[in-house]
């Protein structure tokens, strides 16, 4: 008798399942997605580069001035970041004395291509 | 008598990772095994010499794919004491946190699994749906679902905001619920009592000779988990029990895996309920001075050890790094001699063996000649590491 309910139950009951793509799993805030620099806050330093435990991050050249902490300055360097390198652990971010790199929660995936760069593109 | 050499492994589909088992039986029954466990040997050890403090946290937690935290947590652990850096509370319980949620996922995955390997794929669906609850709890506090990086040497990397911890405690309920559920099942589900009742059998001396760790040893009686014989972070503070059983075979190893997950629900519940404030990291110097220290950890699986060695650089000297499968490797060959062939997949599924992170041993033939007239070592590559 239960295996009957049951089957009634299932037959008439909804998926558990998520429909995608009409239904999307939300991304939470605070995700570690793709990873993107605001250039107009870079302001050089290479920290990210130093911390980065994939070195997927080297320092191009790109002089600028940009304003940091209430004083302009002129930055010599930007980072460049192998997607296809980037373990997506954050610690550039959690080390960037500007604010400026950032993982972003929207895209999930990284990059497709061996060689796909990201420079300062937030 | 004629003796027959199954090989199984490395490529098998009732295998996860790369291992390969020669079986010797004796018509249906198993008389004898050999183990290679050598496959998936990634140099992670001497690669970790290689980085500072700040890089090496991503590398170490990368040596396993479920008990991430586990690693990364008893390799601070590890360098904070020989900095003498004391964490503060608030981050010692958000280490717990993410601690025992890691337990309650891998503990729900092993179900699953093991669910699976009898040919019961309801639970196995069941289990990894409420799984996702866990996941998605792990995907908020951290910001990923396996390889969360919380720790740092000092502290954490991330604070709880009152949000999260209040989203994360919603979820309590609906896998308190479950988890009962799970408790009925391994009681009266006639499916995994028939394959899981008295197979791979462990006594207590046994399990104590063969040194298993973890959920095996307990399932045999042995009262043993290092969060409560040497106990950190918060173990000491907080209120929850040792699961044992006395069974001693698959189905004492489920009981207990299912009672360890309503504890640790019961441990995350109390640590997000009685979250002190402060700081969540403490200033840690860059470079560690010399020193040798041997760092435990009960990750879900048994006990894990790092021995590290520091010289007084930003770098540690040596990392040596013990994970639990590698202790309960020793009681599976036991628990398989003279059992039928068809038990291999469960009674190896039973300690919930992770081969990637147990790739680093060192075999040592006691007596071999390793002249040229030596048989060659064991191991993909010709080298026996």
């Amino acid at each position: 008798m239960s295996v009957l309910s049951e089957m009634l139950r299932n037959l008439f009951s909804k998926p558990v399942t998520t429909r995608y793509p009409a239904e999307r799993v939300p991304i939470p805030d605070g995700f570690r997605g793709r990873v993107g620099c605001a250039d107009d806050r870079c302001i050089g330093c290479s920290k990210c580069s130093l911390v980065c435990p994939a070195s997927a991050i080297t320092m191009v050249d790109s002089p600028r001035m940009v304003e940091f902490k209430g004083r302009t300055l002129e930055r010599k360097k930007r980072p460049s970041i192998a997607l296809y390198q980037c373990i997506r652990c954050g610690l550039c971010e959690r080390h960037c004395p500007a604010d400026a790199i950032h993982l972003r929660n929207g895209q999930s995936i990284n990059g497709s291509t061996l060689d796909e760069v990201v420079t300062c593109t937030l | 008598m004629t003796r027959i050499v199954v090989p199984i492994g490395p490529q098998h589909p009732a295998l996860k990772e790369p291992v390969n088992f020669r079986v010797v039986t004796d018509g249906e029954r198993i008389v004898d095994l050999e183990l290679n466990l050598s496959y998936s040997h990634r140099g992670i050890e001497k690669a970790a010499e290689q980085r500072d403090f700040i890089r090496v946290l991503p590398l170490i937690e990368r040596v396993c794919g479920i008990c991430s935290h586990s690693h990364a947590t008893v390799f601070s652990k590890g360098i904070e004491e020989i900095m003498g850096v004391e964490i503060p509370p608030r981050a010692q319980y958000i280490r717990t946190i993410i601690a025992e949620l890691e337990r309650m996922h891998s503990h729900m995955l092993w179900l699953g699994v093991a669910a699976h390997e009898v040919g019961f794929n309801t639970l196995f669906m069941w289990t990894w749906r409420d799984r996702e609850a866990v996941l998605d709890t792990l995907e908020e506090l951290s910001g990923n679902r396996v390889h969360y990086n919380m720790n740092e040497i000092g502290g954490v990397r991330l604070d709880l905001s009152p949000s999260q911890v209040e989203a994360a405690l919603a979820r309590m309920p609906v896998l308190e619920e479950r988890i009962r559920a799970y408790v009925g099942m391994v009681e009266d589900e006639e499916t995994m009592l028939t394959r899981f009742r008295g197979v791979g059998s462990l006594s207590r001396e046994e399990a104590l000779s063969f040194g298993a760790v973890g959920p095996t040893a307990r399932a045999s009686g042995v009262d043993y988990d290092v969060r409560k014989d040497d106990p950190y972070l918060v173990y000491d503070e907080i209120p929850w029990n040792v699961v044992t059983d006395t069974n001693g075979d698959v189905y004492g190893r489920t009981k207990v895996r299912i009672g360890e997950i309503a504890e640790s629900l019961g441990i995350v519940r109390h640590c997000l309920e009685n979250l002190p404030g402060g700081p969540i990291r403490a200033e840690a110097p860059k470079a560690a001075p010399p020193g040798e220290i041997l760092s435990r950890y009960e990750a879900p699986r048994g006990e894990v050890a790092h021995f590290i060695r520091t010289n007084g650089t930003a770098r540690v000297e040596r990392v040596d790094i013990r994970t639990p499968t590698l202790a309960n490797w020793t009681s599976v060959a036991h628990c398989l001699i003279g059992r039928p062939l068809a038990d291999v997949p469960v009674i190896v599924a039973a300690i919930d063996p992770c081969l990637s992170c147990t790739s680093r041993i060192t075999l040592v033939k006691s007596g071999g000649d390793l002249g040229k007239d030596a048989p060659p070592p064991n191991g993909p590559r010709g080298w026996s590491r």
